[in-house]
């Protein structure tokens, strides 16, 4: 055998937490890589996005057409809602029921005839604000009480519709990978014996869980990652573009897979057995953090402690203007509508990461290979 | 050198070691015997770092465990019972994993893996992925991840074990190998031939005390019970069992053969001759006179009732 010389043994040192961290990264990430959870991850996301994506148009309601002689209803009017009095003179508005429209396409009939816009001395479109929705509207400048008007367009969904429809998916699926890539994670280690090769060595406890939870979260990006790249280019097809915040919603759906990922951890570091963790993980996001949420609706208490309401910061910012709480009266019964704020939502889920991380830290350093 | 000053380790109300004190001198091989639930392992999973002790001190090269691991076990390889292996990685990866964390270069953990690989006859899988093999493979493999940084210190906890014979030999031929380079070894084992064979020294434990720790060759000394093999020229008949039986010291007779005895004994190694004397006293023309199984065993089986 080829002895190492007493010099070279000398020379080796202890390496530092820092240098072991992404040793324990890059394989733990390796583990991700060769899984069938990463693929059956990326899967269902292409699975899901496919049936998103072709499910409505298959049951007639398509992300985008034309418009032919569709009748505008018009209403007599002098002012236009959040439009400034300016060198005109108002007659009337007509709605166009229709998110997105092309407006290079727009033709407007009136009585049948063509009603050119004549460099704005006829009339014409604007984005009016009504209350949370911004919708396209004709506006006279011309008397046209009498008259039938009618205009054809192309029209096509907005981002944020579009977006929204497919986001409403994202935070379950930031719960599978937490699942899947958190659940066990720590508590294998004991279940599965491997704790007998590793813990053996000159490395920390909590080197080691930083480590596998950086990988757990790498591995949860790339499924994050991938779902928003591919809403990405589906929005830009469908709806013509991306929304103003898309990003910032990619950002807490970051946020909220660290967070939840955490929270994995935390259970992962107290359970005995892998099946119990991985359960246990599973149906606190999609049954118990959810239930709580919705008894926050009917009580008429806001939680903005909750995990997953905070999460549904990811969909709401979308909405522009952002979303406020509402609280609609049936009479006998009263329906309250809650939306996390966003500045709250993210500290919500960064200290839901923190206190999870520093937790399970804590327990694993504590947990014995005693079985 | 390894060094437990006072150690204890209770579960509950139960003591798994306690208060034990143990030195493993620098390069010796020390084996670690006891009956199934008398402390070895817990010992060992407190020296390597999988659970903490109640109380009293662990030291590894004098870097105690408990309140150090990283450094105290910066130079130790160690296999505790028989680990399981990431299914994922293959030898190759998993000793680069391993070598990474150890701290060793990338040429070092070349040339070594290349070595260990071939020293614990796992050359030709170096690149399979391990949730295919057997446990034997796994054991192997086991041991050789323990010897890649070259540590100072290897501790073992049955390295035999799930192994077949030939597999066993070679273990065994490894440990000796590793006596040969001065290496400081404890290893536990139920196995009494494997430590006389592999060992220094031994210490043997039951219910987390220690009962006895001496050199191999002393430790047959102390066996108070032996059993003597002894062969007449001719038929033993009964009446001269009896009359062996009644001899001074002898707790048991047994016949093996026509021929045969096996003579249960209690005294000293000494005091053996008399034994010898009293037999051909009595008419038996004795052929041969030897022990019967391994000194170390007789001790075990001895110090173990004893304490029970």
């Amino acid at each position: 055998m080829i002895m190492m010389t007493e010099e070279l043994k000398a020379q080796r040192n202890v390496p530092s937490d820092i240098s072991q961290l992404p040793v324990v990264w890059r394989y733990e990430l390796l583990k991700y890589l060769r899984s069938w959870r990463l693929y059956a991850s990326v899967i269902i996301v292409i699975a899901v996005m496919a049936l998103l994506y072709l499910l409505p148009p298959l049951l007639g309601e398509s992300y985008s057409g034309t418009d032919t002689g569709t009748e505008v209803l018009v209403t007599p009017t002098t002012t236009v809602p959040g439009m400034p009095d300016g060198p005109y003179t108002v007659y009337a508005v007509g709605v166009l029921n229709r998110s997105q429209i092309d407006v290079d396409s727009l033709v407007v009939y009136r009585d049948g005839a063509m009603y050119p816009f004549a460099d704005g001395s006829n009339w014409f479109l604007s984005e009016v604000q009504y209350g949370s929705a911004s919708v396209y509207t004709i506006v006279f400048l011309q008397n046209v009480t009498g008259s039938v008007i009618t205009a054809s367009y192309e029209w096509y969904i907005s981002p944020e519709s579009f977006e929204t429809l497919f986001l409403n998916f994202a935070s379950f699926l930031i719960i599978i990978c937490a699942t899947f890539f958190g659940a066990d994670a720590i508590v294998s280690e004991f279940q599965n014996r491997t704790g007998y090769l590793v813990f053996p060595n000159p490395i920390k406890r909590s080197v080691l869980f930083l480590g596998k939870f950086s990988a757990s979260v790498t591995a949860g990006f790339m499924v994050v990652t991938i779902f928003y790249a591919v809403l990405a280019v589906l929005s830009m097809i469908s709806a013509r573009g991306i929304d103003d915040d898309f990003l910032l919603s990619f950002g807490y759906a970051v946020e909220f897979l660290i967070a939840a990922m955490a929270v994995a951890y935390l259970i992962s570091s107290v359970l005995k057995g892998s099946t119990g963790a991985t359960v246990l993980t599973f149906f606190l996001f999609v049954m118990i953090l959810p239930i709580i949420d919705s008894v926050s609706a009917f009580s008429g208490a806001k939680i903005e402690a909750s995990l997953t309401f905070s999460a549904d910061a990811m969909i709401h910012i979308l909405a522009d203007p952002y979303p406020v709480d509402q609280v609609v009266d049936f009479g006998p019964m009263i329906l309250n509508s809650y939306y996390p704020d966003q500045v709250l939502a993210a500290v919500t889920m960064a200290a839901y990461a923190l206190a999870s991380l520093v937790l399970g830290m804590y327990l694993f350093n504590r947990k014995q290979l005693a079985g | 050198m390894i060094e437990l000053q006072q150690l204890n380790k209770s579960f509950g109300p139960i003591k798994a070691v306690d208060d034990l004190t143990l030195k493993v001198e620098k390069s010796t091989t020390v084996g670690f015997l006891g009956p199934n639930g008398a402390g070895k392992t817990t010992t060992i999973k407190i020296l390597t770092n999988l659970i903490g002790a109640t109380s009293g001190r662990a030291l590894l090269n004098g870097v105690d465990v408990v309140s150090d691991p990283k450094m105290a076990l910066a130079h130790v390889g160690a296999v505790v019972e028989t680990p399981e292996f990431y299914p994922f990685l293959t030898p190759v990866e998993t000793l680069s994993y391993l070598g990474r964390i150890r701290g060793m270069s990338p040429q070092d953990i070349s040339s070594r893996t290349n070595e260990v690989l071939q020293q614990v006859k796992m050359e030709q899988w170096r690149s399979t992925r391990i949730g295919k093999f057997s446990k034997g493979m796994k054991q192997r493999l086991a041991i050789g991840q323990a010897l890649l940084h070259e540590p100072d210190i290897l501790i073992l906890d049955e390295p035999t074990s799930g192994l077949d014979p030939r597999g066993m030999v070679e273990v065994r031929g490894i440990i000796n190998d590793l006596k040969k380079e001065h290496y400081t070894i404890f290893m536990s084992s139920h196995l009494l031939g494997e430590v006389e064979e592999t060992c220094d020294k031994a210490a043997l434990i039951d219910h987390g005390k220690l009962l006895v720790y001496d050199d191999i060759d002393s430790l047959g000394k102390l066996t108070k019970v032996m059993k003597l093999e002894v062969v007449g020229s001719s038929a033993i008949n009964d009446s001269v069992v009896g009359r062996i039986s009644a001899l001074p010291s002898v707790v048991q007779v047994e016949r093996a053969s026509q021929q045969t005895l096996v003579v249960t004994y209690e005294g000293s190694v000494e005091s053996r001759g008399d034994l010898l004397k009293g037999v051909q006293a009595i008419g038996v023309n004795v052929i041969s006179f030897s022990p019967v199984g391994l000194p170390l065993e007789a001790l075990y089986m001895d110090l173990v009732k004893e304490s029970r």
